[in-house]
C-alpha cells in the first residue's frame, strides 16, 4: 500500500504552491492591471493562507504539541500572518497591486522554514507555558505587519525617486486635470500627461501621501502588536526565569526594533519628516526586525535561541 | 548699590529665563527626541551584537585589540548598566516628559470659528435637496449616527456646524508617554528597594537567602528526559525540572514545597524558581592506598578545584558526563544517567597538564602515590530568587502602554466643518472641510467615504 502523504505535509504544499503562483500572478498585474489577474491573484493569496493555518491546526491536532516554539512553526506563522495582514489591507485600500512582493516574500520565508522543519518534539520545560502560546503569535504578527510596512515604504521610494528622475529631464508644471494619485508626482503626471507609459504606469500606484499613510498604518498594526509580545514575553519570563527583563539578546533586539518604530512614529508626527525620511526609516526598522527574528538566532546564542 | 543689585538680579532673571526656555525648547523638540531615541536603540544594538558580562580575554581573542581595549574601555561589555545607557534612557524620560507639558498638552483641534472650506486639502461641495435648515438638520443627524458630536455656532449672521470625532483620543500621546514614566519608576524602585541572586542546593542539603534568611533545604529533584527521533537524529529533551524543598521562614516551622519549572513559590514577596540542575561529586581520595577521609567529606561542584596536599598538583572536576559512549570513549549525548563519568584536569603549579575522563569508581594517579577516584554523583538544583516590588508599576505601565498605542492609533480626533447655503430650484449647497490632528492625508479615504455616504443618505 503506498504510503499516505500526512495531511500538513499537504497542507503546506498547497499553500507554498498558492504563494508562488499567486506571487507570479500578482506581479503580472502590477504592471499589466487586469481585472482577472487581480482576482485570481487574490484567490490564491486567500487559498494559501487558508491552508496554512489549516496546516498549522493539522500540526496541532496530530501532535498535541503547540506548532510555533521552534522556528519552522514560527516562520510558517510569519508567513501565514504577512499574507494575512496584508489581505486586509488590500481589501480595506485596495491594494492588490502590492501583493505579488508580499506574497514573494512569504513564500521564500516559508519555503525557508520547511528546511527547519525536524519533526515533532515536545518543547523544554521552560517554553512549556500558555504564555509562549500566545507571546510567539503575537511577535510574530508584529513582525509580518512590518514586513507590509516594508513593502510600502519601497514602493513609496520607488515612485519617490522616479519622480525626482523624471523632474531632472524637465521642469515640471502641475497639470490640472493629473489624477490623483500623481497630485503630489508633478513631474510624472506632466509626462504621463504627454503619453509616457511609464509615468503613466506610476498612476496607477497611490499617490506618496497615500503610500506614505500606509507605511504609518500597516506601523500602527505592528507597534502595538510588538508592544504586547514583548509585554507577554516579559511576563513569562518573569514566570519562568524569575525576572521579567534579562537583557537577553533577543529581548534586547526586540527593544532596539521597537525603539525605531516608536522613533518613527514621532519622525512621522513632522511635516518635513513624513514621506521621504519616514519611509526610509521604515526600511531601517524592517532591516533590525529581520535581525532580531533571524539574524540574532544565527549569529548570537541566548535563552531565545530556536536550536534544540 | 541698592540698584545697581536690583538691577542684577533681573538680568540674572532674563538670562535664567532664556536658559530654561531654551532647554525647554530644545527638550520639547521632536527631532531632538527622536535623536535620543535613536542614540537610546543604538546603543541597544551594541550590547546585542556585542557579547555582555564576558571576562576581558574573551574580548581580546574576538577582536582587534584597539577595538576590544575601546569595548572594555566605554564598558561596552556591561552596557545596559554603563553610565552611557542610563544618561540615554534618563534623557529621553526628560525630554519626552517635556514635550509632553510644551507640545502635547496644548495641542488641540483647531477652535470653532469660519473656514474657507475650497482652501482646506479636505473639502467637498455637495447639493442637497430641501431648504437649509432642513438639510442643515439632516446633515447634522448623519454625523450623530456616526458617533460624531456636533455643534452649532453662529458668527456674525453666518450660521456653522461642527462635526467632531474622538476628540477624547488626544489623551492617547499623554497616556503612551504616562506609562513609560510610570515603567521607568518600577524599575527604578527595583533598584532602590529589590534584590535577586542564585544559588545551588545539592539534594540534602540546604542554603539561606541572605535578605530573608529563609532557610532553603532541598529534599529531593527530579527531572524528565525524553529522547526524540528528528530528522538530524536522536535528540534528548528534558521534559521536566522539579524541586521539593523545605522551606523554613522567620517563624521556625519548616515547610515543605514544590519548586517547578514555570511555577516560581512566593516567599512572602520573594518568589524562587527552579533555575537548573547539575551534578557535585563525592571523591575517594588516597595517598599510599590509605584513604584521607577529611577530602573524601565533601562534594566538589563542577568547576572546583583541589589542591593536593604536600605537592604542586591540582585537580578540577570539570563537569559530570552522564553517559559515556563506550564505542568511542569519548562523552555521549545522551543526558540519562546510564554509564557516568567526570572530567577531570590535572594541573601542576598552575598549568594544565591534561584533561582526562574517569568513569565512576576508576580513578587516576595524579603522582607521589596519590590518586583520587570519583565515587557518587550528587545531584543539585539550581534556584533563583527575587524581591521585586515594581513589578505592579511595570505591569501597569505595560497595559498604559499598549492602550495608549491603540488610541493614538485607532481613534483619530477630527473635526468636521459644515456649512449650508442656500441654492438654487429648492436646492442648498453644503460645503464640508475636514481637519485632524495628525494632518489631511491620513483621513483622506475616510473623509471620502463620509462624502459618498452622505451623498446616498442625504440625498
Ligand atoms: C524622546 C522622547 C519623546 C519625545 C520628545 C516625545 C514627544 C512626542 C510628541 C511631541 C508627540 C506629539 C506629536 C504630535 O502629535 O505632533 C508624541 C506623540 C507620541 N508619542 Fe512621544 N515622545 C517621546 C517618547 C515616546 C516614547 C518612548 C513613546 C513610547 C511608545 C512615545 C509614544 C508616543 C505616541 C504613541 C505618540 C502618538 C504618535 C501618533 O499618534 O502618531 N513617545 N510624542
Amino acid at each position: 500500500m503506498p504510503h499516505a502523504m500526512p495531511l500538513d505535509e499537504v497542507l503546506m504544499i498547497l499553500a507554498l504552491s498558492s504563494y508562488a503562483v499567486g506571487a507570479l500572478v500578482l506581479v503580472v498585474y502590477f504592471f499589466s492591471r487586469e481585472d482577472w489577474l487581480r482576482n485570481f491573484g487574490a484567490t490564491l493569496a486567500v487559498a494559501g493562507c487558508a491552508a496554512q493555518f489549516a496546516q498549522l491546526a493539522a500540526r496541532y491536532a496530530e501532535t498535541h504539541v503547540w506548532p510555533l516554539l521552534n522556528l519552522y512553526g514560527s516562520l510558517s506563522l510569519f508567513a501565514a500572518m504577512s499574507v494575512a495582514i496584508f489581505i486586509g489591507f488590500a481589501f480595506r485600500y485596495r491594494l492588490w497591486f502590492a501583493g505579488g512582493f508580499v506574497l514573494a516574500i512569504a513564500a521564500i520565508f516559508l519555503a525557508y522554514g520547511v528546511t527547519w522543519n525536524e519533526g515533532v518534539m515536545p518543547a523544554v520545560p521552560s517554553l512549556q507555558s500558555y504564555w509562549a502560546k500566545i507571546h510567539v503569535p503575537l511577535v510574530v504578527s508584529a513582525y509580518a505587519a512590518f514586513l507590509v510596512s516594508f513593502v510600502f515604504s519601497v514602493l513609496y521610494l520607488v515612485k519617490y525617486y522616479a519622480e525626482r528622475r523624471y523632474a531632472r529631464r524637465d521642469v515640471p508644471s502641475v497639470a490640472p486635470s493629473a489624477p490623483a494619485a500623481l497630485r503630489d508626482a508633478p513631474a510624472l503626471a506632466a509626462a504621463a500627461q504627454s503619453g509616457d507609459a511609464v509615468a503613466t504606469w506610476f498612476a496607477t500606484l497611490p499617490s506618496l501621501a497615500q503610500l506614505d499613510i500606509l507605511v504609518y498604518r500597516a506601523i500602527a498594526v505592528g507597534l502595538p502588536l510588538l508592544t504586547l509580545g514583548v509585554i507577554t514575553g516579559a511576563a513569562w519570563a518573569h514566570e519562568a526565569w524569575g525576572a521579567y527583563w534579562q537583557w537577553d539578546p533577543k529581548e534586547t533586539a526586540a527593544l532596539a526594533s521597537w525603539i525605531l518604530y516608536a522613533a518613527y512614529m514621532h519622525l512621522h508626527t513632522r511635516n518635513a519628516w513624513r514621506g521621504l525620511r519616514s519611509s526610509w526609516w521604515s526600511v531601517l526598522g524592517f532591516v533590525s526586525i529581520i535581525f532580531c527574528y533571524l539574524g540574532v538566532n544565527i549569529w548570537i546564542s541566548g535563552l531565545h535561541s530556536y536550536k534544540v | 548699590m541698592a540698584r545697581a543689585q536690583s538691577l542684577r538680579d533681573v538680568t540674572l532673571r532674563l538670562n535664567q529665563d532664556s536658559l530654561w526656555q531654551r532647554f525647554l525648547r530644545t527638550f520639547g523638540n521632536v527631532p531632538f527626541g527622536v535623536s535620543l531615541l535613536a542614540l537610546w536603540g543604538l546603543l541597544t544594538l551594541i550590547g546585542v551584537v556585542v557579547a555582555q558580562g564576558q571576562a576581558p580575554d574573551a574580548y581580546f581573542a574576538g577582536y582587534p585589540a584597539p577595538i576590544a581595549r575601546a569595548i572594555l574601555r566605554m564598558n561596552f561589555d556591561d552596557i545596559y548598566h554603563s553610565v552611557w545607557y542610563l544618561a540615554s534612557i534618563a534623557l529621553v524620560l526628560v525630554s519626552m516628559t517635556t514635550a509632553t507639558f510644551t507640545k502635547v498638552i496644548p495641542r488641540r483641534l483647531p477652535p470653532y470659528r469660519p473656514v474657507k472650506v475650497d482652501a482646506i486639502p479636505l473639502h467637498a461641495n455637495l447639493t442637497v435637496k430641501g431648504d437649509p435648515a432642513s438639510v442643515r438638520e439632516r446633515v447634522e443627524a448623519f454625523f450623530v449616527k456616526r458617533g460624531f458630536t456636533v455643534r452649532r455656532r453662529d458668527f456674525e449672521g453666518s450660521e456653522w456646524s461642527f462635526a467632531d470625532r474622538f476628540n477624547w483620543a488626544r489623551i492617547g500621546v499623554l497616556v503612551n508617554h504616562l506609562a513609560i514614566l510610570i515603567i521607568a519608576a518600577g524599575t527604578i524602585l527595583y533598584w532602590a528597594r529589590g534584590f535577586s541572586g542564585q544559588t545551588a542546593i545539592l539534594t540534602g542539603e540546604a542554603a539561606q537567602i541572605p535578605q530573608t534568611h529563609d532557610i532553603i533545604h532541598l529534599d529531593a529533584f527530579s527531572y524528565a528526559i525524553q529522547p526524540i527521533i528528528t530528522k538530524s537524529g536522536m535528540v534528548y529533551q528534558p521534559i521536566d525540572y522539579v524541586s521539593r524543598v523545605t522551606v523554613t521562614r522567620r517563624d521556625g516551622v519548616p515547610t515543605p514545597m514544590v519548586v517547578r519549572v514555570n511555577h516560581p513559590i512566593d516567599l512572602d514577596g520573594t518568589l524562587l524558581y527552579q533555575a537548573s540542575y547539575g551534578f557535585g561529586m563525592r571523591f575517594a581520595l588516597t595517598h599510599d592506598g590509605k584513604s584521607v577521609p577529611a577530602l573524601t567529606d565533601r562534594t566538589m561542584m563542577e568547576g572546583e578545584a583541589l589542591q593536593i596536599p604536600g605537592t604542586s598538583r591540582s585537580v578540577v572536576y570539570e563537569r559530570f558526563v552522564p553517559t559515556i559512549d563506550r564505542r568511542t570513549g569519548m562523552p555521549s549525548a545522551d543526558p540519562r544517567i546510564t554509564d557516568p563519568a567526570v572530567v577531570l584536569t590535572v594541573a601542576d603549579a598552575g598549568s594544565a597538564i591534561g584533561s582526562v575522563l574517569v568513569p565512576l569508581h576508576a580513578g587516576i594517579d595524579l603522582g607521589n602515590g596519590w590518586r583520587i577516584v570519583p565515587v557518587r554523583d550528587v545531584v543539585y538544583s539550581g534556584f533563583q530568587y527575587r524581591y521585586d516590588p515594581g513589578v505592579p508599576l511595570v505591569a501597569v505601565g505595560a497595559g498604559l502602554l499598549l492602550v495608549g498605542l491603540v488610541i493614538s492609533f485607532y481613534f483619530l480626533p477630527a473635526r468636521l466643518f459644515v456649512r449650508v447655503d442656500p441654492g438654487t430650484g429648492g436646492f442648498s449647497t453644503v460645503g464640508l472641510a475636514a481637519t485632524t490632528v495628525k494632518g489631511y492625508d491620513i483621513f483622506e479615504t475616510q473623509f471620502h467615504e463620509l462624502v459618498s455616504h452622505l451623498e446616498s443618505e442625504v440625498p
